[in-house]
């Protein structure tokens, strides 16, 4: 069995200090710009701030993923190229990459920077794996949310690279590096931008029956009652009136919680055990990745101690998602 | 600002501290508003400076369970709070909820989201820019008392006593405020609910 890694995310100094105090074996961030995947507001880091990260990481034990994992705009790699070069000089310990033309930009200028497969790449088949990194030597692939524990163990058997899953957190409607929903409404999208129904278009209004009424750009997409738990702002999870009944049409607004099947996840031969959350607050990320830890380090014992996270969830609900898929 | 936005406050030591002060101008709270603010601003230079992106950054803080609101401007070079009775209008966006969640949230005790989704907080206005004062804030590490403290230096022994003796004093109201609830609300739970149909 694979000693399992807990990777965890941060979108600020503050929050790469909670993860590391709070026990992550590596720390997942990105610059503020458009090169990562969470490209909002007032997140990210500055090169000067990742490099005492790296340093605060490193004499701690914990290592640092740089993402930037989302495809270049045509015509101009240079922000990209950028990114991947000063993670390079900063001393990240991998880079997570999901466009094939970044792919080959870093194994050729910086042959000795590992590098990760991202999500966004939606590598989710051994032989899209086997090109990923016959072609560019890819160390790990993290895998899209779409696959049972079965599969994923099906999968590692036929593949010779560290396998990476989503263990918590906010889920994708899995067409990830795909979707164009939040292009589609806003014009920006997180495969480009790094936005998913970005800020600048969400609006929240509260109307005539008490009602908060969320809109992106143009649509309104979701109305909760006083006393309902809301979701983020993103169409996925919008609740659409189809045959005169108002219901969750792609996705609920709920979050992923595996902890209750980690032991699985490890016979599966899953290296990297993901937290999402860049967006989040230092308090998320202490909370989460302090229950994470102590779940992983658990399992020695024979049995996974679980933490109750609901209350800090999207929706307020948790789910196992495709890991099990009670739906088929 | 209560009651104005219906939304109900929680039953607390605040909610009655509201209630007193309400035919008080919130003017009189500005000096030691100023002096606060003068020394947060002091411990974290670097405060507002996650807000460069934004052009607009006068925000309304509005705490549910006073009679007062709060108008925060955060441009990075001259940030400024001031106690108001009124909403301001050229805020850019409200931010919503009980003093004490809005004190955590300022201290990065709490998530954010997490109170957005269980609906303790809410926000109007331009979702952006609440979301870079979110960020900028959770980064931040302020922890006023901590660093009202660290002002005072020498001084810090009698004041640290004063919080004390506070803290103790809000925590025995709130627990007596708790029980009064529990009283109040018997009543209602012994009647007996009617058989269904």
């Amino acid at each position: 069995m694979t000693a399992l890694e807990l990777v965890c995310p941060a979108g600020t100094p503050a929050a790469l200090k909670a993860a590391v105090s709070s026990g992550a074996d590596a720390v997942y961030l990105g610059f503020r710009d458009a090169t990562n995947a969470r490209n909002f507001p007032g997140l990210n880091f500055s090169r000067d701030e990742l490099q005492q990260g790296i340093d605060h990481a490193h004499d701690n034990g914990c290592k640092i993923f740089l993402a930037i994992n989302t495809f270049p705009t045509a015509g101009d790699s240079t922000a990209w190229h950028q990114a991947v070069d000063d993670g390079a000089s900063l001393g990240v310990d991998a880079v997570i990459l999901a466009d094939i033309g970044m792919l080959d930009y870093a194994s050729r200028k910086h042959p000795d920077l590992r590098r990760h497969l991202s999500v966004q790449a939606s590598a989710s088949n051994p032989e899209a794996i086997r090109f990923y990194q016959d072609a560019f030597d890819v160390k790990r692939v993290v895998l899209p949310r779409v696959l049972s524990v079965a599969e994923i163990a099906a999968l590692n058997k036929e593949i010779d690279v560290e396998t990476e899953v989503f263990v918590f957190g906010g889920l994708c409607v899995m067409a990830e590096g795909r979707c164009a929903l939040s292009s589609y409404a806003t014009g920006q999208s997180p495969n480009t931008n790094g936005v998913c129904s970005p800020a600048c278009a969400v609006r929240y209004d509260e109307d005539e029956n008490g009602r908060m009424v969320s809109k992106l750009g143009d649509f309104t997409i979701n109305a909760f009652e006083a006393d309902e738990a809301a979701g983020y702002p993103t169409l996925c999870k919008g609740r659409f009136v189809a045959n005169g009944e108002a219901s969750y049409l792609f996705e609920d607004p709920v979050s992923l919680n595996a902890a209750s099947i980690l032991p699985d996840l490890a016979k599966a031969g899953v290296t990297g055990l993901k937290i999402e959350g860049r967006q989040r607050g230092k308090a998320y990320i202490a909370k989460v990745v302090t229950s994470f830890r102590r779940a992983v380090d658990s399992m020695d014992d024979g049995a996974v101690v679980e933490t109750d996270l609901t209350e800090i969830t999207e929706g307020q609900r948790k789910t196992a998602g495709a890991y099990q898929k009670t739906w088929r | 600002m209560f009651p104005t936005h219906g939304k109900t406050p929680p039953l607390s030591p605040v909610l009655l501290a509201g209630l007193l002060a309400r035919p008080l101008s919130p003017r009189l709270l500005q000096p030691a508003l100023d002096a606060i603010f003068a020394i947060l601003n002091r411990s974290h230079p670097g405060l507002f400076e996650r807000l460069s992106c934004l052009n607009e950054t006068v925000f309304l803080i509005d705490p549910i369970d006073l009679p007062l609101v709060f108008i925060l401007d955060a441009d990075p070079e001259h940030p400024r709070l001031t106690a108001a009775r009124e909403d301001a209008d050229r805020a850019v966006a409200t931010i919503r909820g009980p003093l004490l969640t809005l004190i955590d949230l300022l201290e990065g005790r709490i998530d954010g989201d997490a109170m957005f989704f269980s609906r303790t907080l809410s926000i109007e206005g331009d979702t952006e820019a609440v979301v870079a004062l979110r960020n900028a804030v959770d980064d931040a590490g302020i922890d006023v008392k901590r660093d009202l403290l660290d002002f005072l230096g020498p001084f810090a022994m009698p004041a640290r006593h004063a919080f004390g003796l506070g803290e103790r004093l809000y925590s025995r109201l709130n627990d007596d405020l708790e029980f009064l609830k529990d009283c109040a609300l018997a009543p209602q739970s012994r009647i007996p609910k009617a058989p269904e149909a």
